[in-house]
């Protein structure tokens, strides 16, 4: 700083300067005379969980005397432009909001995160199979869940019921007769959020893990080759739905949480049907003009099959919510998010109904009939797909958003899609 | 020109010295530091390591979203040109004049330059809402071909008020005696504003012109709130697609090449415009000792 | 002037004053609905007024902190930046040396540069300062990059300013700074006011630099903090425009007593001849 500048600081700022130069605090790690400092990222800054977190760290700083946690919570667009930088900075919190995946792995190939394979293997065994999985790299853990949930369709069954369809559909055949039906009895069949990408590219991951199988679509993603016919199948698949003009009302330009976009669409019940994750309800219900969403009129049904598809019915298709564990993690953290993964506190959080919760046995605290669906689903699952532009590496998964827009958009077609995604997965 | 004395000397090293270093600290650095990435396949963690040259730069050569995004800003730029800036200067000559309620019309003109672009992008998303906004059978902003004219609509309502005041500034400068000679001599408005005004103006035109173009090639807050550069990339300009690979595809020497193209551009504009137009504001008032 | 002109101007102006407070005033109303409300009327008046949203953000400690925030960082940036550059635009336009017109071009290469990608560096810049979570954080790199605009500006302005004011003031005995500090800037007020303003807005609104540079929230700056109503799921619109609207309050106050300063500084016309 020059002569000048301090010399107007002094003139200007004077205390209220002074009064802002908290002391900065990035990274934990032990500081002095044997206190622990967690610094926790998340993204819950609405409440129900807002609360419930901060409670369930104050209670174990009540018990765990020289703890301390900083909690930061954050809006999820905020959270991610923050955690690239410091990221990049080299400089992680101890624990940070993780969907696993793709991001992870970067994360821990940076040296980013740390490996708690032994510090958990003790207690690993308490959490469903299915929601570690995308927490770990190369066989070695390095976050843990707290959620987990699947996609499928949430629909109106008082619309369904005018239209005259009378069960949900079980066959993609079906599914396109229904939309049919939907269509003539005046109701947008499907919502949609054209401009935010990632709902649509769900309709093309089930599709693709429908026809050329869970196994199929694994592997194409080991060769990094998607040019294969199964997945421009899906791709005309898709082409096909979106022929028949499903969408509501200029939905290329709305996104997903708005007062006026996908979820309060079916909220308000102007569209019959969304394809999304086990959220679903809840946001329904807050950006719903009534704030009630719909109630006891709202179903789920899992994603139907595709006639001579490779894939079965019960495959999955979705992701959840965890925690990464920051190279600098104080051994505090580690057991701190233990705590938060005990059974009795997985289900303080699965009784507000804003997760799906991993621990064995805290999914009887649920609520609502809706997520108890999902919860079930989850158990019969015979394989997991996890978010394709999380499973991936960023650079692949916002490829496969981008392309399955185009071809939503009617700017691609199902081979554009392919090619487009193989370019950019061997080039990573 | 004669050489400068000692005294005058120091006067310039003193006065330049602030501004040069921290703005050589702050920006010449992080601007070298892209260029360097630029080279570099890179995911921004770590140190980038693996060298390759020009090769992000002939990918963007190839790259079909870049070349629409050249499209698309020059369509912006021909846009102000045209409509924004002549529909700004006549605001400002118009508010110059006495009317009643003038102080209070300056305030409300200038009022949109003061939102932020999360704040504009919030409210223009409400009021070209498919559903529930003003005009609900136009597609705003879900229509790829008409996005982009909104998005204009958009920036001008946000920006027009910035060159307003600087042609208010510009306009207040211009000492009233000369404007008071000329209606002596029996000039109508037309005339007066022809040859006195615009020509006086012209210093403060060619600056809006030079900053309206540099804003359109760096555009990006305004695009990333409202429309994130679609549907599909209808509506993507130069730095959203820079933002995509630096933040959300964690391509970051990809994304630092794209930044130095867009430097690259906004330089060649600069140093032409430097050169050819504003050359003429560079004789006169220049004392040199 | 005729009856006929003052009745033209005067549709113009409400006209053009119309298209520019219909979404404002949207905003303004729509803080005080709420989210249904929005949906269901969203360009009326509300009915009921809901005074719940505003009357919460007012109250809470956490808007009147990144207020004042957003405020000291405002007012510093742009002290530092309107001092610093009218200094080098005092250079610019009235002193010729070799390599004058290179510093020049050397400013105006800020211009062009995207602050967004500035980010990543500057971020690791800052950090090796020791400057993360520290006001100067934003501050510095704020100054530093409104130096190109505002020197291009000033610049400009300068140079209209005919040297036979300054020649009579050197002869008069006026030291180079003595010239700069009392008829030179005085008389460059329009222009000052005007830089300050743009300073000011820029820094008010600046979106990312405070966020990735602040970790403690108390730090945080107004639009920061608007971030903070959006949940992961579900958006509070009508709340995040009540907060939106406040925080547009004290740029909008400053502009307005800022803006007497460009009418007075109309009277300095001193030209002669």
């Amino acid at each position: 700083m020059t002569v000048l500048n301090r010399r107007s600081l002094l003139s200007l700022a004077g205390a209220s300067a002074a009064s802002m130069l908290l002391p900065g605090c990035s990274g934990g790690g032990n500081s002095g005379s044997g206190t622990q400092t967690v610094n926790w990222w998340h993204i819950s800054n609405q409440d129900p969980m807002l609360t419930v977190w901060a409670s369930l760290a104050k209670e174990y700083e009540s018990t765990h005397l020289g703890v301390k946690i900083n909690i930061t919570p954050l809006e999820n667009e905020a959270f991610k432009a923050k955690l690239t930088t410091v990221t990049q900075a080299g400089n992680p919190p101890d624990i940070f909001h993780s969907w696993g995946g793709g991001v992870l792995k970067q994360q821990k190939d940076a040296g980013l995160v740390k490996d708690i394979t032994s510090d958990t293997s003790s207690w690993i065994g308490t959490l469903l199979p299915a929601s570690v999985g995308p927490y770990q790299v190369d066989g070695k853990q390095y976050g843990l869940p707290f959620d987990l949930g699947l996609v499928g369709f949430w629909y109106n069954k008082d619309l369904f019921t005018k239209a005259g369809i009378a069960a949900p559909p079980s066959t993609w055949d079906d599914f396109l007769n229904a939309v049919g039906r939907l269509k003539a009895s005046g109701v947008a069949p499907l919502a949609l959020a054209g401009a935010d990408k990632w709902p649509g590219h769900y309709y093309w991951a089930y599709l693709a893990m429908r026809v050329a199988g869970l196994d199929g679509l694994k592997q194409a993603a080991i060769d990094k080759s998607f040019d294969k016919p199964e997945f421009v199948q899906a791709g005309r698949l898709l082409k096909e739905l979106v022929g028949l003009q499903p969408f509501q009302k200029g939905f290329l330009g709305v996104k997903y949480d708005t007062p006026d976009g996908q979820a309060a669409t079916v909220g308000n019940g102007t569209a019959a049907m969304e394809l999304m994750g086990q959220w679903a309800p809840s946001v329904q219900k807050s950006s719903s003009n009534s704030k009630t969403g719909l109630g006891d009129k709202l179903g789920f049904f899992t994603f139907p099959s595709v006639k001579d598809g490779k894939g079965k019915a019960t495959d999955a298709f979705g992701g959840g919510n965890g925690f990464a564990i920051g190279r600098n993690a104080p051994p505090a953290a580690i057991d701190f998010v233990k705590f938060l993964l005990s059974v009795e506190n997985q289900q303080k959080a699965a009784v507000t109904d804003s997760i799906v919760p991993i621990t064995k046995g805290a999914e009887t605290a649920l609520q609502d009939p809706n997520l108890k669906a999902v919860s079930k689903a989850l158990g019969a699952a015979t394989g997991y797909q996890l978010y394709l532009d999380q499973a991936y590496p960023p650079a692949v998964g916002q490829q496969v958003n981008d392309s399955v827009a185009e071809l939503i958009a009617g700017k691609a077609s199902p081979e554009q899609v392919t090619s487009a995604i193989t370019k950019v997965a061997k080039s990573q | 020109m004669k050489q400068n004395s000692g005294p005058d000397r120091l006067a310039i090293g003193l006065f330049l010295a602030p501004a040069l270093i921290l703005f050589m600290a702050l920006v010449l650095t992080p601007i070298a530091l892209a260029a360097y990435t630029s080279l570099y396949k890179w995911n921004g963690f770590g140190l980038p390591t693996e060298f390759i040259g020009l090769d992000n730069f002939e990918r963007l050569l190839g790259d079909e979203t870049f070349i629409g995004d050249l499209g698309r800003g020059g369509l912006l730029i021909l846009l102000s040109l045209v409509l924004q800036l002549p529909m700004s200067l006549g605001l400002a000559l118009l508010l110059n004049q006495r009317l009643r309620g003038r102080a209070f019309y300056r305030l409300l003109f200038f009022a949109p330059y003061v939102l932020s672009e999360v704040t504009t992008g919030v409210l223009f998303t409400m009021v070209f809402s498919p559903s529930r906004g003003l005009f609900t059978d136009v597609l705003w902003l879900a229509d790829p071909d008409t996005v982009l004219y909104s998005l204009f609509l958009v920036i001008s309502w946000k920006y027009f008020g910035l060159h307003m005041i600087l042609y208010l500034a510009g306009r207040q400068s211009i000492p009233k005696e000369l404007h008071e000679a000329a209606e002596t001599d029996g000039a109508g408005t037309w005339e007066t504003f022809r040859h006195v005004t615009l020509p006086l103006l012209g210093p403060t035109i060619r600056i809006t012109i030079f900053l309206s173009v540099i804003g359109a090639i760096q555009l990006f807050d305004m695009v990333w709130v409202l429309t994130g550069g679609g549907p599909v990339h209808a509506s993507e300009v130069m730095a959203v697609t820079m933002f995509q690979y630096g933040f959300r595809r964690f391509e970051v020497g990809y994304a630092s090449a794209i930044s130095i193209a867009i430097f690259l551009i906004s330089l060649v504009f600069a140093l032409m415009y430097q050169r050819y137009v504003l050359k003429r504001d560079l004789e006169g008032a220049v004392t040199s000792r | 002037m005729s009856v006929m002109k003052k009745l033209v101007l005067h549709a113009i102006s409400i006209v053009v004053g119309a298209i520019i407070v219909v979404p404002i005033l949207y905003g303004v109303f729509a803080g005080f609905k709420d989210n249904g409300q929005l949906s269901t009327n969203p360009l009326g008046l509300p009915s009921p007024w809901v005074f719940d949203n505003y009357a919460d953000i007012l109250s809470s400690p956490i808007f009147w902190q990144q207020l004042f925030n957003s405020t000291v960082i405002a007012f510093v940036t742009t002290l530092i930046v309107v001092i610093l550059s009218a200094m080098a635009a005092y250079i610019f336009a009235r002193f010729a040396f070799r390599g004058r017109e290179v510093l020049f071009t050397l400013f105006t290469l800020g211009l062009m540069f995207p602050f967004a990608v500035a980010i990543l560096p500057l971020f690791i810049l800052l950090r090796s300062l020791g400057l993360l979570d520290s006001p100067f954080g934003v501050i510095l790199p704020q100054a530093a990059f409104g130096l190109p605009v505002t020197i291009v500006i000033l610049r400009s302005f300068f140079r209209t300013i005919p040297a036979e004011i300054e020649e009579s003031a050197i002869i008069d005995g006026c030291t180079r700074f003595g010239f700069f500090w009392r008829i030179l800037l005085p008389m460059a007020r329009p222009a000052l006011a005007t830089v300050a303003v743009l300073a000011i807005v820029a820094s008010w609104n600046n979106f990312f630099l405070p966020l990735v540079v602040f970790n403690n929230a108390d730090l945080w700056t107004l639009p920061v903090g608007v971030q903070q109503f959006k949940g992961q799921y579900s958006e509070d619109t009508a709340r995040i425009l009540a907060y939106v609207t406040l925080s547009m309050v004290p740029a909008l106050a400053f502009y307005a007593i800022a803006e007497r300063q460009l009418i007075g500084g109309l009277a300095t016309g001193t030209i002669k001849g």
